[in-house]
């Protein structure tokens, strides 16, 4: 057969994304975006369904991140059955969150924002892949990123049950208690990790911070959105992942809202347009003025730089002076800066870290205590977490005997999805004029949406977020006058 | 000699349920023979999986467009298109192979790739369509197969 027949997991299902690029009658971009394979029939499936099935069946939505799913779902059923969970179960549900989150950013770093930034930019196509990331940092960082990675998984999978697909959440608490063997395994593995993470942040500054080719692209406008951001914080305004408000900061970086997750709807609307079946939202207190910045536009962001603008600090230690660190550098708060995400990626992997060490200190992380038994009728249940791409909403609403009637997500990349538009639009903008198209554009289109981590099978619901890409230029007419492929 | 046999999908997702389920079928029939293991992840995720074996059939679905659902095609690693790509999520069976020997970790020095050309695997739901339900019985016994030959090959 043809090699054109890739079977790779990753080319399994054709997911390709495509880029469109509509130019006006001078050969300029009229628009551009990006267009992703949509899972169809998520609420139609879940309908009559048990609501206590949720945690399972959406965290087998996507392979991805199914942690983030598990634990939203878990939480929405809390909200349903009125129950609050005792603070042992909390505790150990936000210890799973951390380590899912230490290891989702320590290799979405390495090996997903590396070749973008630890092999460059303007590296060869062929060392621009992970290859090239271990050929950059050298085989024992390599071994250690898959070490970190697989003890973090075993650890969830004695914790949680299955690691891909935890089964432990329950409506009020958790499925067991933490077994007290395992505490000294979870020190060990939360010190290995704090390590990892400065070690992290170590070579993003030898190897990005150095090169003012690297730090000139990070702040050039290209990448540049005055965006709101909106993230959960905790009670002293500082990131939180697994429970919090949620908080927004205007392109000044000044608190503009600070609600209770459940309130979501009254806060967050979608806007759809005829050229996507994505919905794009928006803050309904500011309104839809389409895909631009600024104060008077409604588009926010979400994901690890949005999470650090919206906060006003780090709970833990290292990962505040990391913080700091990443202002004082890049020129005070907010940062509007896309690419700035793989940097404030692991300054989260290390606040994951100390707050996996913290919690695997806490003497209550081994109450037997772990489950508050529902009794309310269930009618409406919402559920928040931070997942490592942004906020991840579930809601559903169930008849008086706890079956789904009604199932809504908003996930992490639907928040992101107007401003991932921008990002698309402006770097096609700036490389094709006259109808002359830049070589360079598939790359430094990607990177535009790389920075965001881009899952985006689950953003339309699912799909093993593979992406292969093509482009397609197109005439005022909306023929297709060229197509590039990378599969 | 330890033999894999890994199917791929997402059994919510239709016709991409397709490599789970095959797993499934033959579970029983290649026990002792070789370890079965069904996953939805994909990419770099998958190197855990495949250390420590050192021959593996690797059951998933594609779409290609060219070939009607329920095809099943057979490959080896170095037919399967190399690819070069910058995101994890794509990493393919061979850069695995290329990354799991660059760190020592160990990759199956023979894959066999069953893939079966699927027809919608965009519709939540647990039903295969059905050209490709009636290629899993190919499948299984295309699987079983294998793993016999090879199993014979050790002099079994």
């Amino acid at each position: 057969m043809s090699v054109e027949i890739l079977i790779d997991p990753i080319t399994r299902l054709e997911g390709h994304g495509k880029i469109h690029i509509f130019l006006d009658d001078t050969g300029g971009v009229d628009r551009a975006f990006l267009q992703i394979p949509e899972l169809r029939g998520f609420e139609k499936f879940v309908e009559g369904r048990r609501a206590e099935d949720m945690p399972q069946i959406t965290s087998r939505i996507c392979g991805v991140c199914p942690t983030a799913h598990h634990m939203a779902a878990t939480k929405a059923l809390d909200d349903l059955y009125q129950v609050d969970p005792p603070p042992a179960a909390k505790k150990i549900r936000e210890l799973v969150y951390s380590i899912f989150m230490v290891e989702d950013h320590a290799l979405h770093f390495f090996f997903l924002g590396g070749p973008d930034f630890v092999v460059g930019p303007a590296a060869p196509k062929a060392e621009r892949n992970v290859l090239g990331v271990i050929g950059k940092v050298g085989l024992e960082v390599g071994k250690e990123v898959i070490a970190v990675r697989k003890e973090l998984r075993e650890l969830m999978a004695q914790i949680a049950g299955r690691a891909i697909h935890p089964v432990f959440g329950l409506p009020g608490g958790v499925s067991r208690a933490l077994s007290p063997e395992l505490q000294p395994e979870l020190a060990a593995a939360a010190a290995r990790a704090v390590e990892f993470g400065t070690f992290a942040l170590g070579v993003f500054r030898d190897v990005v911070l150095s090169s003012s080719e690297y730090v000139d692209l990070i702040t050039s406008e290209a990448y540049t959105h005055r965006t709101y951001y909106m993230g959960l914080v905790d009670r002293a305004n500082k990131v939180a992942f697994y429970d919090g408000t949620l908080r927004v900061v205007d392109p000044d970086g000044l608190e503009f809202l600070a609600f209770d997750p459940e309130d979501y709807l009254d806060h967050i609307a979608e806007h759809v347009e005829p050229w996507s079946y994505m919905k794009f939202c928006f803050l309904k207190d500011v309104g839809w003025k389409g895909f631009t910045d600024g104060s008077e536009s409604g588009v926010y962001g979400v994901a690890p730089l949005a999470r650090l603008n919206t906060a006003e600090g780090m709970a833990t230690p290292r990962a505040q002076e990391a913080y700091e660190e990443f202002f004082s550098t890049l020129g005070g708060k907010p940062v509007h800066y896309t690419l700035a995400n793989h940097w404030a990626r692991i300054v989260e992997l290390l606040y994951a870290a100390e707050r996996m060490a913290e919690l695997a200190a806490d003497p209550e992380l081994l109450s037997p205590d772990v489950r508050t038994l529902p009794v309310a009728t269930p009618e409406e249940g919402i559920g928040v977490v931070e997942a490592p791409r942004g906020t991840l909403i579930h809601h559903y609403r169930t008849d008086e005997r706890g079956l789904v009637t009604e199932a809504n997500l908003i996930v992490a990349t639907q928040n992101n999805a107007a401003r991932i538009a921008m990002s698309v639009d402006k770097a096609a903008r700036r490389l094709i004029t006259g109808g002359e198209m830049d070589e360079g554009l598939l790359n430094q289109v990607e990177m535009a949406f790389r920075a965001y981590d881009p899952c985006y099978g689950c953003a339309t619901h699912s799909l093993p977020g593979q992406m292969p890409l093509i482009v397609q230029i197109h005439d005022p007419d909306g023929d297709v006058l060229r197509e590039i492929r990378r599969d | 000699m330890r033999t894999l046999v890994l199917g791929l999908g997402n059994e919510l997702a239709g016709d991409d349920a397709v490599g789970v389920l095959v797993a499934r079928a033959v579970r029983k029939n290649v026990s002792g023979a070789a370890d079965v293991v069904e996953t939805s992840a994909s990419g770099l995720a998958l190197l855990e999986i495949f250390a420590g074996y050192d021959r593996a059939v690797v059951v998933d679905s594609v779409r290609t467009g060219r070939n009607p659902p329920g095809t099943v095609t057979e490959l080896g690693l170095d037919e399967v298109g190399r690819v070069v790509a910058p995101s994890l999520h794509h990493a393919g069976l061979p850069e695995l192979a290329a990354v799991a020997e660059r760190l020592g970790l160990g990759f199956p020095a023979e894959t066999r790739v069953l893939a079966v050309e699927v027809l919608d695997p965009y519709t939540m739901g647990t039903k295969l369509s059905e050209p490709v339900a009636s290629a899993v019985d190919e499948l299984a016994r295309r699987v079983r197969d294998q793993v016999e030959r090879w199993a014979s090959e050790d002099g079994g």
